[in-house]
């Protein structure tokens, strides 16, 4: 079983990370619990996407100690960098946003998804699928194919060629930082 | 035709429980006359009411499909019934607290919607099964239990009330004209779409009595006197009409059938 | 009752969903038959409706947004006569204005689904947070004696499954079936496998039968729809048999309340539904249900491994209430513990079955019950 949350701030699509893993494992055939919380306004207010997943019944399919922490912002990184499992948490986080803490004894793992997606995309509303994608790859949680798969069932067909792109770029990063 | 009336009713459930010189005695006779004159299949029929001395027009009284509901939540309980089931011709009777007070919210949507429908209120401007209380139908002045001193509130028009919420057939009528008002009733419930008819119905026992009727035959009078049709209204001046009550057919439009 | 049971294919292609509970809910009752709903909006169930707005639309089933709850209520109640299954879902404040036709329901023994999907009250309360506050109320808010069902899911499965139950139960009974959701299990996202097949009972009819009464003092009559040619007399007045009012008549309300009454009580057992995690060696009882019972097995298994002898006892079925489990639960355990996202509501329940210590863990502040907070709670009472 691996706990996932994704943190950021509203407008950031951060709620679409989760749904789109939890979708993703779904067509793995995995047990998966996803659950987001996010303040009353729709923009600029905290919010966290969690993914439970595992080869079997979850009993209780909310983030309770998290194994990976892929964070877009300061203020959800400082919230929430208590709650990654001490030994062996990592936290992804997007290098253009946040500043990690120098004093964490916490694997970290640096990427450039904002400035990527703006960079070699020109949009940076699809930092989200970046981050993502390098997570995904990085940890090897579901397959490139299901999690494209995911994308398209979640995503209006207007935007998806911008974020299956956006998606590939993630890989690329998750693929360079394998560990 | 009395033969048929016969067959419409349940007649283990009569003498119906109405005091001596009740409207609604008189409103029932009406409705079923309609309805036979109209040859309309009782078997296809479904008549739902509210709770109030109104509400007990069609149930038990009635053999047809009735559903007597809570207060006030009669067109609700036949929106569901009728949207599931179009097949079936709607008829609501229920009282005028019943209808536009506790109810008012589910008239109006109905009205809106112009489900297909139609809405018979007994109006006896006053609470009649609790014994007597003010409704949102009473004449300013009026002596009820729960104003002693007169009735300070103004009434609504429940005609424009439906009219304004998009009823597309509104027509009012007195039991004091059984002829007409059986007419009246045809054309409501062969309408196709949101029909409301505003039935003056006199209640004797509480509101006569408060109010210098002596007798339920002074009310009936009384109804007789005040009560102008829509097509003698015109020409009249407002000095003629002071005090007068507009009967007959108010609205009528055609209508796609409404919704069901 | 002959109750007609019977298996039909799933309306839903079988295979491995990600669906939210509140959707995984609206599918269970199109499954089970479901095709008039009435609703009207509210956080956190609007999701309920939106699902069925689009699955009623593909199959022609009825869809109407109300004025109000007493008017999705009443239109249902109106519906289900007319031959439908039908449902409607709300929360709290809601449930509140629907209490009037819940009694209503269950004196015109009307089968209809309710689903709550609890959140944080009183009154307007926390839209969005979860809560378990509204147990008591779908039982005893309306006035007189009202044997109703009650289920909580603790997961999307069981938004789905426990929604053809509540259909089934509704049909079987003659009665309105609450989901007891809360906007945990509404809005959780879960892996949610649907089989190829699901059990679907449908409505006794029997022309000619009385509609309102039986021999039996514990039986559930047939029930004919609108314009089958029954005449049918429905009232939520005192009736006889066949629907004529009886108001003043003290044998035939004794005889109608009565049966109202025991044609659940009687068959309890049909209904009553619960799992047990560990318990066969435990001294130290957990109660819990719906998504609180997710966080008290997780504490569970950690107290075991803390080497406490702890067990959980869930209800899958709330009302009629699982007394006799509880007896048992009782003589088992030193001590029972229930952890509940209200002050103490079904933990009071239990004392009427069972002198062991209860202790109550409430939790009230908009926010779910996490394991850790319950072996917190436990740990601390054992000391
Ligand atoms: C919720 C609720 N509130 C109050 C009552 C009591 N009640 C029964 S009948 C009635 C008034 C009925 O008046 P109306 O609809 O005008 O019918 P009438 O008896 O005058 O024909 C009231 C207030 C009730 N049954 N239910
Ligand atoms: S109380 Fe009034 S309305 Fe009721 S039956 Fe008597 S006269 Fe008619
Ligand atoms: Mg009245």
């Amino acid at each position: 079983m691996i706990q996932v949350r994704f943190a950021g701030l509203g407008g950031q699509g951060i709620l679409l990370m989760g749904e789109i893993l939890g979708e993703a494992s779904v067509i793995e055939k995995k047990y998966v619990g996803q659950a987001s919380s996010y303040g009353a306004e729709a923009r600029g207010s905290a919010c966290n996407s969690d993914v439970v997943i595992s080869d079997s019944w979850i009993d209780y399919p909310e983030v309770t100690e998290a194994d990976v922490l892929a964070c877009m912002s300061q203020g959800t990184y400082e919230q929430n960098k208590t709650k990654v499992n001490a030994s062996s948490g990592i936290i992804f986080f997007d290098s253009q946003m946040v500043k990690p803490d120098p004093a964490s004894s916490l694997k970290h793992i640096p990427v450039p998804a904002t400035e990527k997606a703006l960079t070699e995309l020109g949009n940076r509303m699809v930092a989200n699928m970046v981050l993502l994608g390098a997570v995904v790859k990085a940890l090897n949680l579901v397959t490139e194919e299901s999690l494209r798969q995911a994308l398209t069932s979640r995503v209006p067909p207007s935007l998806l060629k911008l974020n299956i792109k956006a998606l590939a770029l993630g890989f690329e990063l998750g693929r360079i930082r394998e560990i | 035709m009395k033969e048929k009336i016969f067959q419409m009713i349940n007649t283990e459930a009569f003498p119906t429980p109405f005091c001596p010189g009740c409207g609604h005695g008189i409103l029932m006779g009406a409705v079923l006359r309609a309805i036979a004159e109209l040859e309309y299949d009782m078997k296809q029929m479904l008549f739902v009411s509210g709770i109030g001395c109104a509400a007990w027009i069609p149930s038990p009284h009635f053999k047809a499909d009735t559903l007597h509901t809570l207060h006030g939540r009669a067109i609700a309980y036949a929106t569901g019934a009728k949207l599931y089931n179009p097949k079936l011709k709607v008829v609501v009777i229920s009282g005028d607290g019943d209808l536009s007070a506790i109810g008012g919210n589910h008239l109006i949507h109905a009205a809106r919607r112009d489900m297909d429908m139609t809405v018979i209120c007994a109006n006896n401007a006053i609470y009649g099964m609790t014994g007597g209380q003010v409704a949102s139908t009473t004449p300013l002045g009026s002596i009820t239990t729960t104003t002693p001193k007169g009735n300070q509130e103004p009434p609504f028009d429940l005609c424009k009330l439906v009219e304004g919420a998009g009823a597309t057939y509104v027509a009012r009528q007195s039991v004091a004209a059984p002829i007409p008002l059986t007419r009246i009733l045809k054309k409501a419930i062969s309408h196709r779409g949101f029909a409301f008819v505003e039935v003056l119905s006199p209640c004797p026992t509480h509101f006569g009595r408060r109010n210098a009727f002596r007798t339920a035959y002074d009310m009936i009078q009384s109804l007789k006197n005040s009560c102008i049709s829509t097509e003698k209204i015109r020409g009249m001046s407002p000095e003629e009409l002071l005090g007068k009550i507009t009967v007959g057919q108010l609205v009528d439009k055609g209508t796609e059938g409404g919704r069901s | 009752m002959p109750i007609q049971r019977k298996k039909i294919k799933s309306s839903l292609a079988p295979g491995w969903y990600f669906m939210q509970g509140d959707e995984a809910c609206a599918e269970g009752a199109i499954a089970a038959g479901c095709r008039f709903y009435a609703g009207y909006p509210i956080t956190p169930a609007s999701e309920v409706m939106i699902r069925m707005v689009q699955r009623l639309a593909d199959i022609d089933g009825v869809f109407i947004q109300m004025e109000d709850e007493i008017g999705s209520i009443s239109s249902v109640i109106g519906a289900s006569w007319a031959g439908a299954k039908a449902m409607t879902a709300t929360s709290g404040p809601g449930i509140s204005l629907m209490t009037e036709a819940v009694g209503y329901a269950v004196i015109t023994e009307t089968p209809c689904v309710i689903v709550d999907v609890q959140r944080a009250g009183p009154s307007t309360g926390q839209a969005t947070r979860p809560a378990q506050g509204d147990i008591m109320q779908v039982k005893w808010g309306p006035h007189g004696d009202n044997e109703i069902v009650a289920l909580a899911p603790w997961s999307v499965q069981e938004m789905y499954a426990l929604t053809i139950k509540a259909f089934n139960y509704a049909e079987r009974f003659r009665l309105p079936a609450f989901i007891m959701a809360d906007e945990a299990v509404g809005h959780l996202r879960e892996t949610l496998v649907v089989k190829e097949e699901v059990e679907v009972w449908d409505r006794y009819k029997a022309p000619g039968l009385p509609p309102f009464g039986t021999e039996e003092r514990n039986g559930v009559p047939p029930m004919p729809s609108f314009g089958e040619g029954a005449n049918l007399l429905v009232t939520g007045s005192t009736h006889d048999s066949w629907g004529f009012r009886k108001t003043a008549d003290p044998a035939v309300q004794a005889r109608l309340t009565e049966r109202l009454v025991l044609k659940v009580r009687d068959f309890k057992d049909e209904v009553i539904e619960t799992e047990s995690y560990f318990l066969d060696d435990a001294e130290v009882g957990v109660l819990a249900y719906g998504f609180t019972a997710r966080a008290a097995l997780q504490a569970v298994k950690r107290l075991r491994n803390q080497g406490m002898k702890a067990g959980l006892l869930r209800l899958i079925s709330i009302w009629p209430f699982a007394d006799e489990a509880i007896i048992k639960l009782g003589k088992k355990c030193r001590v029972i513990f229930v952890p509940e996202m209200n002050r103490g509501q079904v933990a009071g329940e239990l004392k009427k079955y069972t002198t062991t210590p209860i202790i109550s863990l409430p939790k009230t502040n908009g926010e779910v019950i996490e394991p850790g907070e319950i072996v917190e709670g436990i740990r601390r009472n054992m000391a």
